[in-house]
């Protein structure tokens, strides 16, 4: 069992449980709080003897005294035969109020550490303590998978609101959270009797008397030596009982006092079992620190926001689970489909392909990788695998290598299409791995192996024609996304240039609806999207949404892409064609791999034509005045200068701090924008050394030419642009 | 059957019988107050005329970690390993009764024994000496009140 499923399992039937151990918590924590305040603290370099001596004045019949974690003393005492507890204002033993325990009812306690249910209930209590602490682990492992690693982990949270709300709470409180489970731990230990914290059993001392009088208080040594930042309690000596002793408990230990000579007649040291409890005590409750106590409170809390949230996330991912219609058993199959997908998407052209070849009349039986084998009546078998982040495989199908490993007699075709984004340095470094080791252990393949690059359509029916010569019948591959829900957007103004010949470009600004809450914890509603984002637009009459990068941001209040008429471009024409109040429908998919990190380090922004959007939006946003150094590369500036305005304004904003620009169309425009860089070399070089993070948005042969071109320039520094790639401070958006 | 062993089970008869006689049941009825707490943990022993410690007669509460709290019983009955033998139970909540009962040789009644009860409660104050009671025919009957925990203590003797 993988971690992701012990989280989502033992989340969804202890979380109950562990909800009602957060939310009592958080109102225990009530208790150090309202104590901070009811009481003045005593200061720390008063004697315990002083304090003693002002308090045997005011209230004659003390019997004892504690030094409450909160700084406040209270002083326990009769008043004939009811037993009576006072705060006392240690500065002149004034009686202030009666003391409480607790502001709270007993079974609100009860309920937290028992469930009500006595000491079964206490091994419950820490069972959960127990799950929690797993939880934690778990999400740890999960968050850091999810993130990326540990430097990624500040970097912003996608996905829908509960998964946002479910990750960006976590990062927040699972340090503290993994600390109450530990600490209920070292607590539940010593209650049920696991550890024990006594020294052992107490001395057995007496007063000797002496047939002088009693010392009074103020002139016992020890006392006089004690601070009541040390004292935990003081217990008198009882008057009835002539050999009786004082006796003080400190945060060291506890003394016996002989109530005649003043002497010291015993000491027991704290075990290091108690001190050990004594500090789990105040991480866990919060006594005597009121800020942390609120802390806890909160953190508390947030267990019902995790449970919520992790439940719907889990309840939307089972809706969102793969279903391959007409699937025929595995044993009667004679073309088996094999999927490894992390979102689900994979499973789409699994569909097509099971459908294209159960047209044909094969029967054909679809699943997940980790269940791949072959029968007697197989006779081609299929792979589809998505590389999931850094080259992992997808979780459910981690162990799926080590299975093919395994030797067996491998007769049938195994053919392996692997899907992922040619943006991570790991492009469909799964579906190679699949590739190798069926090779190495002696499969053969129909078809070579063939990478799909971002869930390409068109891609994947050029790979079915292959498909279809080497099985020798006719196939047709039509994969049909499925679509994300998408949201109705209005285009609110356009900005229109000329572009070149027979190429119209406009940058286009759309508006969103208002979102419910409701809406928005559905994930459904327009996803939230920062600039290099890119926005899925389904243009009418086709099934393929096409993507585009995002100029701008959430934040900024409106969606911009700039849009370049493609020779019959379907959707760019229906989107040039737009007017002012017309809409479109679309949806977000995130860019992860492009994004900005929130930095300091300085920013290098490569684009020419329309792939200057993503990075003007980057620009806009600067508002922390990151040093971002734009090369930009156009043909003509009267033509295709795109956000030509609005770049010269955030320059003298601040929020760009150079610009090159170059212009391939007109004399003395200076080329193409790898020529600029070229001519730059050494401001590059110095830029990159200060660990400059690099973004290059344009066409695939830009993006070739400008990875080139900066390797030269990276020569001397012995760096190159796939080492930069390593370590994500390069990333290309490419059209 | 040998004749030794006869002898020897007639001696035994012949001293246990007066013994038995001379054994009382004393039934001990404490009466909790509504204190307000958890279930409050209460040692009943026997002290002898000098105060020292003769014999534990119940113990309510099961987890000996909080025996400390019951500090004079706790001092006093140390150097006892049989103090827990058969005299446990569970704790009392406020406001209930525990009723117990255990047998005393005759001879410790109007001897200047007395009957104690330490009594303690989480978070609360611990109370060593809640009640003390001269155990003599002529308190028996009688309700004494405690301290802090106890309303009323009641012993019978049979």
């Amino acid at each position: 069992m993988g971690w992701k499923a012990i989280h989502r399992w033992l989340g969804l039937t202890i979380g109950v449980l562990a909800v009602v151990l957060g939310i009592t918590g958080a109102i225990l924590a009530f208790d150090p709080v309202q104590q901070a305040w009811q009481a003045p603290a005593a200061p720390d370099d008063l004697s315990v003897a002083t304090l003693m001596e002002r308090v045997t004045r005011t209230v004659p019949g003390a019997e004892e005294i504690r030094h409450l974690p909160s700084g406040a003393i209270v002083v326990f005492g009769f008043v004939g035969d009811q037993a009576q507890a006072h705060y006392v204002d240690p500065a002149d033993g004034r009686v202030l109020g009666a003391w409480q325990p607790s502001a709270l009812p007993r079974w609100v306690k009860n309920l937290h550490r028992s469930l009500l249910l006595g000491d079964a209930g206490r091994w419950g209590a820490a069972g959960i303590a127990l799950a929690i602490g797993v939880l934690c682990v778990s999400s740890l492992v999960l968050l850091l998978r999810r993130m990326g690693g540990w430097r990624r982990l500040a970097a912003r949270v996608r996905g829908s609101l509960a998964q946002r709300i479910h990750v960006v709470t976590g990062r927040v409180v699972l340090a503290v959270l993994c600390l109450t489970s530990l600490t209920a731990l070292t607590m539940s230990a010593s209650t049920l009797g696991l550890v024990a914290l006594d020294a052992g059993t107490e001395p057995d001392v007496v007063s000797v008397a002496t047939g002088q009088t009693a010392l009074p208080v103020g002139q016992l040594s020890m006392l006089q030596n004690l601070s009541v930042q040390d004292l935990r309690k003081l217990n008198f000596p009882d008057a009835a009982d002539p050999e009786d002793t004082w006796k003080v408990a400190t945060s060291q230990g506890e003394g016996w006092i002989d109530r005649y000579s003043g002497k010291t007649l015993a000491w027991q040291d704290v075990t290091l079992a108690q001190r050990i409890y004594d500090w789990a005590l105040v991480l866990h409750t919060g006594e005597g620190a009121w800020p942390w106590a609120v802390v806890l409170a909160l953190v508390g809390a947030s267990v019902l926001l995790f449970w919520l949230s992790g439940v719907f996330i889990w309840w939307q991912a089972r809706r969102q689970a793969p279903h391959i219609t007409g699937n025929n058993p595995l044993a009667q199959a004679d073309v088996l489909i094999f999927v490894a997908s992390e979102g689900g998407s994979t499973w789409g052209f699994a569909q097509a392909l099971h459908d294209a070849l159960g047209h044909n009349g094969h029967r054909v039986y679809t699943g997940a990788l980790e269940l791949f084998q072959t029968t007697a009546a197989t006779r081609q078998v299929f792979v589809l695998a998505a590389t999931y982040g850094e080259g992992q495989a997808p979780t459910h199908a981690s162990h799926a290598l080590e299975r093919m490993a395994k030797p067996s007699a491998n007769t049938v075709p195994v053919t392996v299409l692997g899907f992922g984004d040619r943006q991570f340095p790991a492009f469909c470094a799964f579906a190679e791995a699949l590739e190798k080791t069926l090779r190495a252990q002696g499969w053969p393949a129909l078809l070579p192996l063939e990478c799909i690059h971002q869930q390409s359509s068109q891609q994947f029916a050029r790979w079915g024609q292959a498909l279809a010569q080497a099985l020798g019948e006719p196939l047709v591959l039509e994969h049909v996304p499925r679509m994300p829900p998408t949201t109705v957007l209005t285009l609110v103004t356009r900005q229109d240039y000329p572009g070149l010949v027979d190429q119209p470009t406009a940058i286009l600004r759309f508006a969103w609806p208002a979102q419910s809450g409701r809406e928005r914890l559905h994930g459904h509603g327009l996803a939230h999207f920062a600039a290099g984002d890119l926005v899925g637009i389904v243009p009418p009459g086709s099934a393929v949404p096409r993507y585009y990068s995002l100029a701008s941001g959430w934040e900024d209040g409106f969606l911009e892409i700039c849009v370049r008429q493609m020779p019959g471009g379907l959707c760019s024409t229906h989107l040039l064609g737009l007017q002012p109040g017309d809409h479109i429908a679309a949806f977000i998919r995130s860019n992860p791999g492009f994004a900005l990190p929130r930095t300091r380090r300085p920013v290098l922004l490569i684009g020419a034509g329309t792939g200057v959007a993503p990075l003007a939006g980057f620009i806009r946003r600067n508002d922390r005045h990151t040093p971002m150094h734009l090369y930009f590369g156009g043909r003509n500036p009267e033509r295709d200068f795109y956000f030509g305005p609005e770049i010269q304004h955030w320059l003298g904003e601040g929020r760009l701090a150079s610009m090159q620009t170059v212009f391939s169309r007109i004399p003395e425009g200076g080329g193409y924008v790898q020529d600029a860089l070229r001519r730059d070399a050494e401001r590059l070089r110095d830029l990159v050394a200060q660990g400059a993070i690099v973004r290059v948005c344009g066409s695939r042969a830009m993006a070739r030419d400008v990875a080139a071109t900066l390797d030269a320039v990276l020569a001397p520094l012995q760096l190159s642009v796939s080492q930069l790639k390593a370590k994500e401070r390069y990333a290309e958006d490419i059209f | 059957m040998s004749k030794l062993l006869l002898t020897t089970v007639a001696a035994a008869c012949a001293l246990a019988i007066p013994a038995l006689a001379h054994s009382r049941q004393l039934t001990l009825t404490a009466q909790l107050k509504n204190y307000g707490g958890d279930g409050a943990y209460l040692a009943a022993y026997l002290t002898n005329a000098k105060g020292a410690y003769v014999r534990t007669l119940w113990v309510a509460g099961g987890k000996a970690k909080y025996y400390k709290h019951l500090s004079d019983w706790n001092r006093l009955s140390s150097g006892d390993t049989k103090r827990l033998a058969g005299v446990t139970g569970a704790s009392v909540g406020a406001g209930r009764t525990l009723k117990v009962t255990a047998d005393l040789a005759a001879a410790l009644i109007d001897a200047g024994y007395e009957i104690r009860i330490d009594a303690a409660a989480e978070d609360m104050r611990d109370s060593p000496s809640e009640v003390r009671v001269p155990l003599s025919t002529g308190n028996a009957g009688k309700p004494q009140a405690g301290k802090q925990y106890i309303q009323t203590l009641t012993f019978q003797l049979q």
